[in-house]
């Protein structure tokens, strides 16, 4: 039972963040059709900004920064991971995109995707980083199970997100204005709608988005930009397994660290699988998935 | 016909179809062959693994460049047959063991990602391969048992690095050959129309699920015998050399030296390797590791090459087919098509309810009716694109136009009629085409004048590419294309739409030499000029259901 609470926590804590990326992804491709595979580095771009600012490049301990200085810091990340996240889409992307070419927007944000990971690693190359915490909490203890409040927090502010990004594109203009890119993006051109705008800025708040829940859960253990990478990925996992549905994208997504969180601390009798799984079973179980679909599929489309 | 009259033929039309090009690639693998005398062991083993890697890169290149096919996992393939190979040297197995078998292990891997993944839309697979991709390189540095987890394998030395950069180099020289060869193949020129237009080509019967499974395997061979052979000269699986970076590097190759081009990976192997000595350069000045400044300016230079829209550093260059003297006859066995009592339903409405036609070999059929009659259903339903909710349906093989203009723009005329005709290739199979064997080049032979004769007949220029005709042009080539497919019964969505007065005539002419031919052919027009002229018998439509038949 103990197990089971922490498992949870954490896995509902991980997995709410893969779910917000693969919110992301979603709006991403049900506007454009494109898969941003460099997701996950302009979130490490986003928390390695904030990084940057609040402490500079050098050591740093969790508590070493307080909460004003780590509030710019924080804004001054998500400014820039929103606007990399457009200029990614302006610059390599909707060019191939316009065109119908495939191979061209998935080689274009993948250079993006490598550009801002190797520039990364150039100047923040130690191999992990302890990120700071204005907000230390602390942990709860409940019948024999260590749970962070940590995880709650991140978990329910990711879920708080989710919200205001569902409001967002159901309830406002501007969410109006996105279904209906979705629904034909010439559709949408002809009646007059600013589209490349409005993509652009989509492009921009699923950015930013998804920055800010993983710089709220950056605190949690040590970061690199392979961690932020492997949160683009899972939210990737999570968004194609339902094709891009943003709700059930959030789902998958909460799912998969359920899973990751089970993988590694859950024991069946002496046996466990343990943290080399971590990684592997929850990719081979969603690749299992997205085959499955693939069956189902037919892209005859004359 | 003897050994020497097969050689002195397969002499002639490589001299035929030789070009320039050809000459400076084959003069340049002859320089390179002596840079055992000229380098150290230490740079000839740098360029043998750059070698290896252009390898990989070709077999990638057929599967992107060819196939359309955004494979992101081609680092995962070249792991498999690193660790197949290492494992095979590691218990005593030689080099001519380990490396085929590192190619079957890469081909089987492949194929199984393909058999998974290839019906998704282009996107999908690309984040299918590159989650693949991530597996693999996650499975290799954390699953100790799998590749000797963070330390790696340590294998023995097989051949010197002089041995490696001659062999690397052959197989750098016979990737190329084996990509012009494929290219051009029923399995190339199949992959090029799917590629063009998926729909079209399922449409004139191609196997398109099959051409591309059988795409990646040829693609995921290249890259295991790479990896095989890779390790054996590093002497060690490291896992983190077979991480998505990898995978990344030779899509980056593959598109700055030119997807289509048999020698277009290689070419950019060629850049990357000057970059990378840039990398050090600038590396030991701004005390940047050199892996480091060496993705980012591989990064740098992929975006550069997508943002200007550039299509790569080597062309490539028109494909030229024998001019065949003896034309096969391709006229099918008189057979037709009967269906009996078709039924489709979208929710409540019945587009076609309870239909039953027989379309007799040597006739042509129209189907006429208003828009929404179910006209274009039945077409659907009859050439097995959408399955009934109830009927039967028997024919010996259909192939369909489609209602819009859809042809594949890439491609010449004569390369329409090659790849509809793949199917019916006996000889054109994967190994013959490699090899070219004199029964495959004699029946390549045979099926290019065949189809010469049949393009020529209907006035369509055989050797211009088939987005320059014009409209009426392109529909007839869709029938002419249609027709290639070998397939006894055609339906034909109004042929006639768009096509001018003339055209449209020419459009009658090839259906009623079609029709004499033997062929079953059911067209559906709004013109009814063209249908008098060309339907042996009306059938009309309405509500889903036939009204009358005359």
């Amino acid at each position: 039972m103990a197990l089971a609470l922490q498992i949870l926590a954490s896995g509902f804590a991980a997995g709410a963040v893969y779910g917000l990326v693969g919110v992301g992804h979603s709006v991403v491709f049900r506007l454009t059709g494109v898969v941003h595979f460099a997701f996950g580095e302009l979130i490490a771009l986003g928390v390695f900004t904030t990084l940057l600012v609040a402490a500079g490049s050098g050591p740093v301990s969790q508590t070493s920064v307080g909460g004003g200085r780590f509030l710019i810091a924080l804004l001054i990340g998500l400014v820039v991971t929103a606007a990399a996240s457009a200029g990614s889409y302006f610059l390599a992307i909707e060019p191939y995109r316009a065109r119908g070419s495939t191979i061209g927007w998935v080689a274009a944000s993948l250079a993006v995707a490598f550009t801002v990971r190797t520039l990364l690693v150039v100047f923040f190359d130690r191999p992990a980083y302890v990120f700071p915490d204005p907000l230390p909490f602390g942990v709860w203890r409940l019948g024999g199970a260590t749970i962070q409040q940590r995880s709650l927090v991140v978990a329910g502010a990711a879920l708080v997100l989710a919200a205001i990004g569902a409001w967002l594109l159901t309830r406002t203009r501007f969410g109006r204005a996105l279904e209906a890119i979705a629904q034909d993006f010439d559709a949408a051109r002809v009646v007059g709608l600013p589209v490349t705008r409005l993509v652009g800025v989509a492009f921009a708040l699923a950015g930013a988005w998804a920055g800010l829940a993983a710089i709220l859960a950056a605190p949690s253990a040590a970061f690199d930009v392979d961690a932020a990478a492997r949160y683009g990925l899972y939210g990737l996992l999570a968004a194609v397994i339902v094709w891009f549905e943003p709700r059930r994208a959030l789902v998958v997504g909460v799912a998969i660290g359920l899973i990751q969180a089970t993988v590694t601390s859950a024991h069946v009798g002496s046996s466990e699988l343990g943290p080399a799984y971590r990684d592997v079973i929850p990719f081979v179980l969603g690749l299992g998935l997205l085959a499955f679909r693939a069956r189902r599929t037919t892209e005859a489309v004359e | 016909m003897s050994a020497l009259a097969a050689f002195s033929e397969a002499a002639r039309e490589t001299r035929r179809t030789w070009h320039r090009r050809a000459s400076l690639a084959t003069a340049a693998f002859a320089v390179a062959a002596f840079a055992p005398f000229v380098f150290g062991d230490s740079r000839l083993a740098d360029l043998a693994g750059g070698l290896y890697l252009a390898v990989a890169a070709t077999g990638l290149a057929f599967a992107v460049g060819v196939g359309g096919l955004p494979s992101l996992a081609q680092g995962a393939f070249v792991a498999a047959g690193a660790v197949v190979s290492a494992r095979l040297l590691q218990v005593g197995a030689p080099t001519v063991v380990a490396a085929p078998l590192g190619a079957v292990t890469g081909a089987a891997s492949a194929a199984l990602v393909a058999l998974l993944f290839v019906r998704l839309p282009r996107a999908g697979l690309a984040a299918a391969t590159w989650i693949v991709a991530w597996l693999v390189a996650t499975a290799l540095g954390s699953l100790g048992w799998f590749f000797g987890g963070t330390e790696g394998l340590v294998v023995t030395a097989g051949p010197s690095p002089a041995g490696h950069y001659e062999l690397a180099l052959a197989l750098t020289a016979l990737a190329g050959v084996g990509f012009a060869a494929l290219a051009r193949s029923p399995l190339g020129l199949g992959l090029a129309a799917a590629r063009d237009r998926q729909a079209a080509a399922a449409a004139c019967g191609l196997p398109v699920q099959r051409l591309r499974v059988t795409a990646f395997a040829v693609s995921g061979a290249a890259a295991g015998l790479a990896g095989a052979l890779g390790v054996e000269l590093a002497g060690i699986g490291d896992p983190s050399q077979y991480g998505p970076y990898l995978s990344f590097k030779l899509f980056v190759v593959v598109l700055v030296g030119g997807a289509v081009a048999p020698l277009g990976a290689t070419a950019g192997v060629i850049v990357l390797g000057i970059l990378s000595i840039a990398a050090e350069a600038i590396g030991s000045v701004e005390n940047v590791a050199h892996a480091r400044s060496h993705a980012l300016l591989a990064a740098i230079m992929l975006l550069g090459v997508v943002s200007l829209g550039w299509d790569g550093l080597v062309r490539p260059v028109r494909r030229r087919f024998p001019l065949g003297r003896q034309s096969r006859t391709d006229a099918p066995e008189r057979r037709g098509l009967t269906a009996r009592n078709l039924i489709k339903r979208y929710g409540v409405v019945a587009a076609v309810d309870d239909v039953s036609l027989t379309l007799e070999a040597g006739t042509v059929t129209a189907l006429v009716g208003p828009n929404g009659s179910g006209k274009t259903t039945v077409l659907r339903l009859l050439a097995d694109a959408v399955r009934p909710d109830a009927g039967t349906i028997e024919h010996d093989g259909v192939a369909r136009t489609l209602q819009a203009t859809a042809v594949f723009p890439t491609m010449t005329a004569l390369e329409h009629l090659l790849a509809a005709a793949g199917p019916e290739r006996r000889h054109g199979g994967l190994v013959r085409s490699l090899f070219a064997t004199p029964k495959a080049r004699a029946e390549e032979a045979e099926f290019v004048a065949a189809a010469r004769t049949s393009l020529e007949r209907a006035g369509v220029p055989p050797d211009t590419a088939a987005s320059d005709l014009p409209v009426g042009e392109q529909r007839l080539l869709m029938v002419l294309t249609a027709a290639a497919s070998g397939a006894t019964t055609l339906l034909v969505d109004e042929p006639s739409a768009g096509a001018s007065p003339t055209d449209a005539e020419r459009i009658v002419a090839t259906l009623a030499h079609l029709r004499d031919d033997g062929r079953a052919i059911l067209v559906v027009e709004h013109n009814l000029g063209v249908v008098e002229r060309i339907a042996d018998r009306v059938v009309e439509l309405d509500g889903g259901r036939i009204v009358e038949t005359s």
